[in-house]
């Protein structure tokens, strides 16, 4: 399985596989329904306003949880497509603030690594709606890169 | 006030939500149990919510969108019979380790301090039937009050 998720990242960084196919790989990345936007090597990860992500009716706006699992997920795939041996990692916290309410539209996300350790990745999560200055959330979380269950 | 003249309970309340929030019952999201000191919440093992095709493991996101909602319980329960609405303003989840693939997780959640304006609630989460030992993740979180009148509107 860790080769065949080695051979399908290869293909992706040489435009043989399209980076979607990454992300469906993961089965809650497809029941939030998160899709990936590559310009050069700026990924954006995009989640499009779903009916199934609904939290608050009335407003209506997007479920905390959805917006939080997509950044999430985001973050564990940019880590896959930086690190030199493609192991998925493990979510040790994740912390958000919720800055703004999330419309019901579509969400997009960016990932920046703080730090790439050995064993520990610091990734900085950021989510907006309308423009990327204004984030409707932003997140840290820790991940371990290990070698068990991989 | 005594609870026997109010005609729900905090179960009605916690349920009631469930059915309005389409994002938790997608995720197949139950109430165990609702009290003043907290409420009890189910999240089922299911395939569409593995994070790691080859292992089989939840993904931290659905454990994190069921406290998340756990949660925002907890503070009904403790505003109970009060309704407001109280969006969270951060939340950290801790992943102690992975749960087993395949089964169920409990969440504990509940509000353990209540200003004017805030909520302060803690979280505990424990694989189903392992209540008593040691739990696969831990959550604080701060979530803001916002009152509303009868007709659902914001007043403060």
């Amino acid at each position: 399985m860790t080769e065949s998720l080695k051979a399908l990242i290869e293909a992706c960084r040489h435009g043989k596989a399209d980076y979607q196919d990454l992300v469906d790989r993961v089965p809650y990345a497809r029941f939030l329904g998160i899709e990936l936007r590559v310009q050069g090597e700026e990924l954006t990860f995009i989640l499009p306003k779903n009916p199934d992500n609904i939290g608050n009716p009335t407003l209506p706006a997007l479920h905390g949880g959805a917006v939080a699992g997509f950044m999430e997920q985001a973050a564990i795939i940019f880590i896959l497509l930086e690190m030199g041996e493609p192991k998925v990692p493990k979510t040790i916290d994740f912390t958000i603030d919720y800055l703004r309410a999330g419309l019901f539209r579509d969400t997009f996300a960016e990932c920046r690594i703080t730090r790439l350790g050995r064993r520990i990745a610091n990734v900085h999560i950021s989510a907006w709606q309308k423009r990327r200055e204004e984030p409707i959330t932003i997140a840290r979380a820790h991940f371990l890169l290990s070698e068990e269950n991989n | 006030m005594t609870d026997s003249k109010i005609p729900y309970t905090r179960m009605d309340v916690c349920n009631r939500s469930l059915e309005t929030v389409k994002h938790s019952r997608n995720l197949g999201m139950e109430v165990l149990s609702a009290e003043e000191e907290g409420v009890r919440v189910r999240l089922p093992w299911r395939e569409d919510l593995v994070g790691n095709p080859d292992t089989g493991v939840l993904h931290g996101g659905a454990i994190f969108a069921m406290m998340d909602q756990a949660g925002g319980m907890a503070n009904s329960c403790r505003l109970y019979p009060n309704f407001e609405i109280t969006p969270t303003i951060d939340f950290r989840v801790d992943h102690l380790h992975a749960p087993t693939p395949g089964k169920a997780v409990i969440c504990h959640a509940a509000c353990y301090r209540l200003t004017e304006h805030v909520t302060f609630v803690r979280l505990t989460t424990w694989e189903e039937g392992k209540e008593d030992g040691e739990p696969v993740a831990t959550g604080l979180a701060t979530y803001t009050r916002m009152k509303i009148d009868k007709n659902g509107r914001v007043v403060s």
